[in-house]
């Protein structure tokens, strides 16, 4: 059993470059997912890496109405009359993304002053300007970053299908 | 049940509210020093915000929705603990429900206190359309409990609810039938060792519990005044501060009518001044439109009401409909003068403690079905409940003024309304006219603190001080209870005999205690079912137990019918005679009793499904 194990992660690693779930399972690196519910009408979801970024795109829809003004025409109205709508969406925005994602500045400094480079990793640091041939330990602030220190989004249903945004409303008068 | 062999570990106190529910705890420590402070605390409630999405909220919003295969999607639905629920309690209930009323139990706390409909019949939604199937007001509370119960044994595993000691709040003003269908509920939801506690009481233990020194800020003879304006209801309060063996001691002596009316009122009428505005100039909006319209007057009313806003007016934005949102956006402000108007002419306004509630229903404030206030003016029922405190004479002593009114030297403030203070200074001020009218100084605002949170921390406060530790308040029974009697009189065609009204249960009657109603006797026969019809009164205080009310007018309140069926003896045409024991048991429920000479006994049940005319 063991040297089977050995062997077949050998070869997952050899051919493949990962080791197969099944793998992971049996060395009990990933928990074995919960039984399928026995709903004989729910087919078994197959969640993608997309999903996340269409579910957090449906919350503020639903919370704040983010899509629907994205997509919405607004050269044809007044300043005022968008700056109205702007308000309210970007209150509930605001209080729905500050909720599933907590963020905070790459570095926390006033901006216009000097800061120190946390890392030399381009992730972190963007340099701009008149970068030196090799990267200097600090410059002035000029945009503090966004870092998502916590993500809280609750876990997909195998019923809910993240590609709907929104779904469609239909009054019953 | 099984014995209390083990002790309770913790109180836990249930603010079973007509809006919102609250669960706060503490723990009972055994032996532990008697003045170490109570460690209240709230507890989280988890519980479905979005459709698939359990959050914890310290708030369980009094909402159920009873959800169909088309609301959510597969699953949606789940709890931690219960992977098939197939209906939603609390936040996303109240969400969905704006979106489909028809589905939406909502208010049944009031429902469960309306003696005019059979409260345990499936009758809500009151508005649902046909083929839903329905569910009693006595059902929806038991759904709100055991949401309580298990989302406490999901963070307790080692302290299983069953085996605490459950305190569950009430309306002082909840007769004998809506405090029993309540405990009925409770029973099954799953609840053992419950006691009923009354929200004012509750308020004020959550005060002293916050106050140490509340034995330095109270003195023999002063009168606190609660008043507790809700969501959906308002209650009033009278607690005399008492001495007996040289300590000070709390006795309520006063609880009001049950007053349908609370802040969900004000914002609605907010809510109604912005569309007015609008309508004036042209733009209609239609009924889920106004729903966002009330909610955003809720937060735009808060922010205006902030002691440090100067702001007179917020903007109040209505989105368009439809996947165009910012072409529809309807643009609105709420005024700090709409607040102005709606509170100083409409809920609290100065009026003359010898104003009386308007009596005739007025349209705009009700909804059909409960039997909404008529008059919208809290401080108009505020006059008739310190009135109606002079209309009898005392039990217990009752600070009152030359012209009979009761003057209270304290008012406690319950309820999140209360949270604003321009209504607190508006009551305050109109009490203070009253009060100087009768040549009595001002009263003193009692701090409270948390007022969405106080009756659920005062029950378990309140749990402490039921095993030793803390202050009591004497109580008892906060109305007179009586059974309707026919006189014995030659029948007259056309005219139904004279009732008259057996005083059975005396006001203030305390719990755990029992009385028995002398110098009355009636022949029972076995095998039937006898009924009786039953009456009430909150300001008859001094009718003693077998008194006779002849001439009673509209003093009393008509409550549902008792009735006992007796087993068919041996004898079928056996006559019993028997005479009536009112009891009150530790948990505050009232009993009566048939008892017969030979000591067998009856108890008599509440028949619910009576309707009561109105």
């Amino acid at each position: 059993m063991k040297i089977g194990l050995a062997f077949r992660c050998f070869f997952n690693l050899l051919f493949g470059g990962a080791l197969s779930s099944t793998v992971l399972v049996e060395l009990g690196l990933v928990k074995r997912a919960a039984a399928p519910a026995a709903r004989a009408s729910a087919p078994a979801v197959v969640r993608t890496p997309a999903d996340g970024a269409l579910q957090i795109l449906g919350i503020l829809q639903r919370d704040s109405r983010l899509v629907d003004f994205l997509m919405e025409d607004i050269d044809v109205h007044s300043d005022e009359q968008v700056g109205a709508a702007v308000r309210e969406v970007h209150k509930q925005c605001r209080e729905s993304l500050t909720r599933y994602v907590r963020l905070e500045p790459v570095i926390d400094g006033v901006e216009g002053t000097f800061a120190k480079a946390p890392s030399a990793d381009p992730n972190v640091v963007k340099f701009i300007g008149n970068v030196p041939a090799k990267p200097p330990a600090g410059g002035t602030l000029r945009h503090k970053g966004w870092r998502a220190a916590k993500v809280d989004l609750p876990a997909l249903g195998t019923g809910q299908d993240a590609a709907i945004v929104a779904p469609a409303e239909i009054e019953i008068e | 049940m099984s014995k209390k062999t083990q002790a309770a570990r913790y109180a836990i106190g249930i603010d079973l509210g007509t809006t919102n529910s609250a669960l706060a705890y503490a723990e009972i420590a055994a032996a532990a020093d008697p003045f170490a402070p109570a460690n209240v605390q709230l507890a989280a409630i988890p519980q479905l915000v979005n459709p698939g999405e359990v959050r914890d909220e310290s708030l369980l919003p009094s909402f159920l929705y009873l959800a169909t295969a088309s609301d959510f999607p597969a699953g949606a639905m789940a709890l931690p603990w219960d992977a098939e629920r197939s209906f939603v309690v609390g936040c996303l209930a109240q969400k969905r429900g704006a979106e489909n009323v028809g589905r939406l139990v909502s208010s049944a706390k009031s429902w469960l206190s309306h003696s005019g409909v059979d409260r345990t019949s499936a009758l809500l939604p009151f508005r649902a359309p046909e083929g839903v199937a329905k569910i009693s007001p006595v059902e929806a509370t038991r759904r709100y409990l055991e949401h309580l119960r298990e989302a406490w044994d999901a963070q307790h595993p080692d302290a299983p609810f069953t085996a605490q000691q459950v305190l569950v709040t009430v309306p002082a003003s909840f007769d004998a039938v809506a405090r029993e269908l309540t405990l009925e509920a409770a029973k099954q939801a799953g609840y053992r060792n419950v006691t009923l506690l009354e929200e004012p009481q509750a308020a004020f233990y959550a005060w002293i519990e916050r106050h140490d020194d509340w034995r330095q800020r109270a003195q023999p003879g002063d009168l606190i005044l609660v008043v507790d304006i809700g969501g959906g209801t308002t209650d009033f309060t009278l607690i005399a501060v008492t001495e007996s063996n040289g300590e000070l001691a709390l006795e309520r002596i006063a609880v009001g009518d049950h007053i349908l009316l609370g802040g969900d009122n004000i914002d609605l009428a907010l809510a109604g001044a912005v569309a007015a505005r609008l309508a004036e100039k042209g733009t209609r909006i239609d009924s889920r439109q106004l729903q966002s319209l009330w909610n955003n007057c809720r937060t735009a009313k808060e922010k205006l009401l902030d002691p440090d806003s100067r702001a007179a007016e917020i903007p109040v934005t209505i989105l368009g409909k439809g996947s165009g949102l910012v072409g529809g956006t309807i643009k609105a402000a709420l005024l700090r003068s709409d607040i102005e108007k709606v509170l100083g002419e409409g809920f609290v306004q100065a009026v003359p403690s010898t104003e009386m509630p308007a009596q005739q229903r007025r349209v705009g404030l009700q909804e059909l079905g409960l039997p909404y206030a008529a008059d919208p003016a809290i401080t108009r029922h505020l006059a008739r409940f310190l009135r109606q405190q002079a209309a009898v004479s005392e039990h217990g002593t009752v600070r009152r003024g030359p012209s009979g009114l009761a003057c209270p030297t304290h008012v406690l403030f319950n309820g999140g309304v209360l949270n604003a203070a321009m209504v607190r200074e508006r009551i305050l001020a109109t009490l203070d006219t009253w009060l100087a009218e009768e040549g009595m100084p001002p009263v003193k605002p009692l701090s409270g603190e948390d007022l969405m949170h106080a009756v659920a921390r005062g029950a378990a406060y309140y749990g402490l001080a039921r095993s030793g530790r803390g202050v009591r308040i004497r109580g008892g029974v906060p109305r007179t209870y009586y059974v309707g009697v026919e006189s014995a009189m030659p029948t007259v065609p056309g005219f139904p005999a004279p009732l008259k009204a057996l005083a059975v249960v005396p006001f203030g009657m305390e719990e755990g205690s029992e009385v028995t109603i002398p110098g009355r006797e009636f022949g029972l026969v076995v095998g039937q079912t006898a009924e009786f019809r039953f009456f009430t009164s909150a300001a008859r205080k001094d009718d003693r137990p077998g008194d006779l009310i002849e001439d009673f007018g509209d003093q009393l309140e008509e409550l549902s019918p008792i009735e006992v069926s007796f087993p068919s003896g041996e004898n079928s045409s056996e006559v019993v005679p028997v005479s009536f024991e009112a009891v009150v048991t530790e948990t505050g429920v009232l009993q009566l009793w048939c008892v017969a000479r030979d000591g067998r006994k009856w108890k008599l049940e509440f028949n619910v499904r009576e309707k009561v005319k109105g």
